[in-house]
């Protein structure tokens, strides 16, 4: 017909036969009742694609020449429209399958079983017709309808449930719509539906879930619920600001926590106690982000700076950790396998980045190292020097340079008594044993230089002793560091009883006099050594007062020691111990007084260093403003502590007193530079 | 030369009743009686500054020669005269710092010496900054008394007192921004200013 020039005419007939025979269907689709209604519409869809396959290849000819040039819809889609617009789009079939679908899944949704097959198939249709007859008669509705569904169970659920059920609830049907999908609608409804569900069921509770009494986010870490934290975690990442809230609950928690800690008196009694706690505090909510945050950066960010900001709240956490690491390297690590021992040091060296006091840090750590080391008191050498490595690497050679220097005199006066012994061996004989360490004044902490007089019976040796170094080392000065040694003294008690008493030089001293008599005054056996007064009674103290360890006997026996005391030799003492140990005891944590007196000297530290970095930035960039001044300076010295901008402001005053720097005489907002 | 009664006296104004060795301030103040002018007065800070005198209390036959020359006076009358133009003249602006400066170095009588005591410090205060500011004059005056982080002033604690009164709105102190580059103890009058009025 075609060739024949019959096109429009065959056109035009085919549109209304098919327009007219798809009416009949569309009456008996809709004359089909209930649940028949998509069986019939599905039939009939079915036929009807076979028939418009059959149609197509009868009219191909058609189709290829005359409808193109006539620019009219080819026979398939002509088809497919007319399916839609006499069918799906009549009346009562719009809503009627508009209903049905929405009814299916309702009923699915409460847990009935409906033929999804079919479901599929209809799906497909809409789909086939074109993607706006799927969005418009049945995904704009379905989205709209789940909407209202979730939003009414999701309510349902916050008062009914606690958190960890309303969050498994929750992913129960996040991840039913999902399979939904899958089974029967397009895959690109899958995003639409799952927003909708984030948003009723997640979004708009957010807070509440949060900050739920007794099963909230707070509760989980402490209780440590991994499983329901990784599931809250899942969950509020689909939605914005879902993971902002959790962290900041989060961190606001362990800020507060930390607070508390920190300020606590009771907590702080026992240092050691204290930062072994604050490593556990870290371990737990190391575990809480590995296991069950997926070990995001921005909750370990957000953690690190929480406990930056708590540990410093109090200035004597870097004198805790010192103390901690003193003990442990004291005894703690005794029996320790050399991993787990790398494992502890990583996690102090942890906190230690956290202190903003890292010069005080130094000050203590120097301190209780030079008494673990003269003391002979270190578990692990090897430990030691690990630990040193690690600051080495963390805050450069500076910090470490002098700690390495403590440890090279150790080691340089092991070879300087080999020498000794070697040189002087014979002269000895049955004398008193002495072993030296010579310290290198600045590397070691500053010690005063104390009287004391030593007695006689070592007086030969120690000056064998200086002789020889001396000899061997010249333009040298050495001073015995009366205050810092030890000795071991074979005694004999009354019955015969001999110890071995390790105790401190001075109370050696006191001991030895002991020898020439039975009872000596406090007046005299200050007189003769000329220790101290406030370091003679607390040797005293240690040696009458201290159940278990007084070799002396004090008239009267009262508990302090004063002027007009009276000592003797308590030759009943007894101990089941060959060996007892009188001497001074592990390092502590300071009083009051002793902090502030190292506080100033630490403050005092700090103004040259202040001093120098101003020196060194205006020395390059010859010019500069107030507030750029004190931004660098506290750049160059944070890895160290937290310059105080009134001490760089008193600074740069005392710089251009002594001509250093000038105001410029132009803009008085800016210092200058003088060469 | 109008002649003159007092025995000091002769014309024109001799260097050497000012300058004799065993009576340096005596001089001075003969002169100042002659002129009518009180040895405080700040017309006299004014007439060394001119005169460009070196050391406090008195003038080199130098400086009094040359200072008088460049005054254009040879008689007391014409001194008493110049005193009062000097005033007008020092207030000029371009003058004024100067004067202000040399105010303070005029306070070093040691050897070495750079600061000056509180004391002498609220003294020189009233005398050159009294009548142009007397509201800042006076609350500062208070404050250095009061204060303990400052025993002596330097001279760039000096040189920013005027600053401060010349640029700082008084008593509000509003535009004072303490993170600029002033000298800590104004930070810490302003401080101090505050909390009295809060």
């Amino acid at each position: 017909m075609v060739l024949h020039k019959f096109g429009e005419k065959l056109y035009s007939g085919l549109v209304t036969t098919m327009t007219s025979h798809l009416k009949e269907i569309s009456n008996s689709i809709e004359a089909a009742q209930g649940g028949l209604f998509l069986d019939e519409l599905n039939r009939k869809w079915a036929e009807h694609n076979k028939a418009l396959q059959m149609i197509r290849d009868i009219l191909m000819y058609m189709d290829r020449t005359f409808i193109p040039n006539t620019h009219k819809t080819p026979v398939h889609e002509l088809g497919l429209n007319l399916w839609r617009d006499v069918i799906i789009h009549s009346h009562a079939i719009q809503s009627r399958l508009q209903a049905i679908l929405l009814e299916n899944v309702r009923r699915e949704r409460s847990g009935e079983v409906i033929d999804r097959g079919l479901m599929r198939s209809i799906t497909k249709m809409l789909m086939d017709l074109g993607p706006s007859v799927y969005q418009d008669d049945f995904e704009k509705h379905f989205l709209e309808v789940s909407a209202d569904f979730y939003r009414l169970e999701s309510q349902e659920f916050i008062e009914s449930c606690d958190c960890g059920e309303y969050l498994k609830k929750a992913e129960r049907r996040l991840n039913e719509e999902i399979e939904r999908v899958s089974h029967y609608l397009d895959t690109r409804s899958e995003v639409k539906i799952t927003n909708v569900v984030e948003t009723e069921m997640i979004e708009s509770h957010m807070h509440r879930l949060v900050q739920m009494e007794n099963s909230g986010l707070i509760n989980m870490i402490v209780d440590e619920k991994y499983e329901d934290l990784g599931r809250m975690y899942c969950l509020f990442r689909r939605v914005s600001n879902g993971l902002v809230l959790i962290r900041d609950v989060m961190t606001s928690y362990i800020r507060d926590t930390g607070k508390q800690l920190l300020t606590d008196p009771e907590r702080l009694k026992d240092p050691v106690d204290f930062v072994q706690h604050l490593l556990d505090l870290k371990d737990k909510y190391d575990k809480i982000i590995t296991s069950a945050f997926r070990n995001d950066k921005t909750f370990q960010n957000a953690l690190n700076s929480s406990f930056e900001y708590f540990i410093n709240l109090n200035s004597r956490s870097p004198e805790f950790i010192s103390l901690f690491v003193d003990d442990k390297l004291r005894k703690g690590l005794r029996g320790v396998t050399e991993e787990d021992v790398e494992l502890l040091l990583d996690k102090v060296m942890m906190l230690f980045r956290y202190l903003q006091e890292k010069d005080v840090f130094e000050k203590y750590y120097k301190q209780h190292l030079a008494k673990r080391l003269l003391s002979g008191k270190s578990v692990s050498d090897d430990a030691e020097r690990s630990l040193i490595v690690k600051l080495k690497t963390e805050c450069g050679y500076q910090f470490t340079s002098k700690l390495e220097g403590m440890f090279t005199d150790m080691k340089t006066s092991q070879d300087t008594m080999q020498g000794f012994h070697a040189s002087h061996g014979s002269d000895i004989g049955d004398g008193p044993m002495l072993s030296v360490q010579v310290l290198t004044t600045g590397s070691w902490p500053t010690q005063p230089i104390t009287t004391c007089n030593l007695p006689a019976e070592i007086l030969g040796i120690c000056e064998k002793f200086r002789n020889y170094y001396l000899g061997t080392h010249t333009g040298r000065r050495l001073s015995w560091q009366t205050n810092m040694g030890t000795a071991d003294l074979k005694a004999t008690f009354g019955k015969g009883q001999k110890h071995e008493l390790n105790v401190s030089t001075y109370q050696m001293c006191v001991l030895m006099l002991f020898n020439d008599a039975d009872r000596l005054s406090y007046k005299e056996i200050e007189q003769v050594t000329e220790i101290p007064t406030f370091d003679l009674k607390r040797c005293l103290q240690s040696l009458a007062c201290v159940k278990g360890k007084n070799v002396l006997w004090k008239e009267p026996m009262s508990k302090d020691i004063v002027d007009t005391d009276t000592f003797l030799f308590n030759d009943k003492y007894t101990s089941k111990f060959f060996k007892v140990k009188i001497g001074t005891v592990a390092a502590q944590r300071e009083s009051e007084p002793e902090n502030q007196e190292t506080r100033q000297r630490v403050e005092e530290d700090r103004k040259p260093q202040i001093e120098a970095a101003i020196v060194r930035i205006m020395k390059a960039r010859r010019v500069l403003d107030h507030n750029n001044i004190v931004a660098e300076v506290t750049k160059q010295l944070q890895s160290r502590f937290l310059p105080n901008p009134v001490v760089i402001k008193k600074r740069i005053e005392s710089l251009i007193e002594r001509e250093f720097l000038e105001r410029d005489k132009g803009d008085r907002k800016l210092y200058r530079y003088l060469a | 030369m109008p002649p003159r009664a007092s025995k000091r006296k002769s014309a024109p104004p001799n260097s050497s009743s000012v300058t004799s060795s065993d009576g340096r301030s005596e001089g001075i103040e003969a002169l100042c009686s002659d002129l009518g002018v009180d040895y405080t007065d700040v017309r006299i800070l004014m007439l060394a500054w001119k005169l460009k005198a070196e050391k406090q209390g008195y003038f080199t036959q130098d400086e009094w020669q040359t200072g008088l020359k460049a005054l254009g006076v040879d008689s007391l009358s014409k001194l008493k005269k110049a005193l009062s133009d000097l005033e007008k003249e020092v207030e000029k602006p371009s003058n004024y710092e100067d004067f202000y400066t040399y105010a303070f170095r005029y306070c070093l009588t040691e050897e070495k010496q750079k600061s000056v005591d509180i004391e002498s410090i609220c003294e020189l205060l009233n005398l050159v900054l009294g009548v142009q500011f007397r509201p800042q004059i006076d609350s500062l005056i208070e404050y250095l008394k009061v204060q303990n982080d400052y025993k002596v002033i330097n001279s760039d604690q000096w040189i920013n007192f005027l600053r401060f009164c010349k640029e700082i709105s008084f008593p509000d102190l509003e535009n004072y921004d303490a993170t600029q580059a002033w000298p800590l103890i104004l930070d810490n009058y302003v401080e101090w200013m505050r909390e009295k009025h809060s």
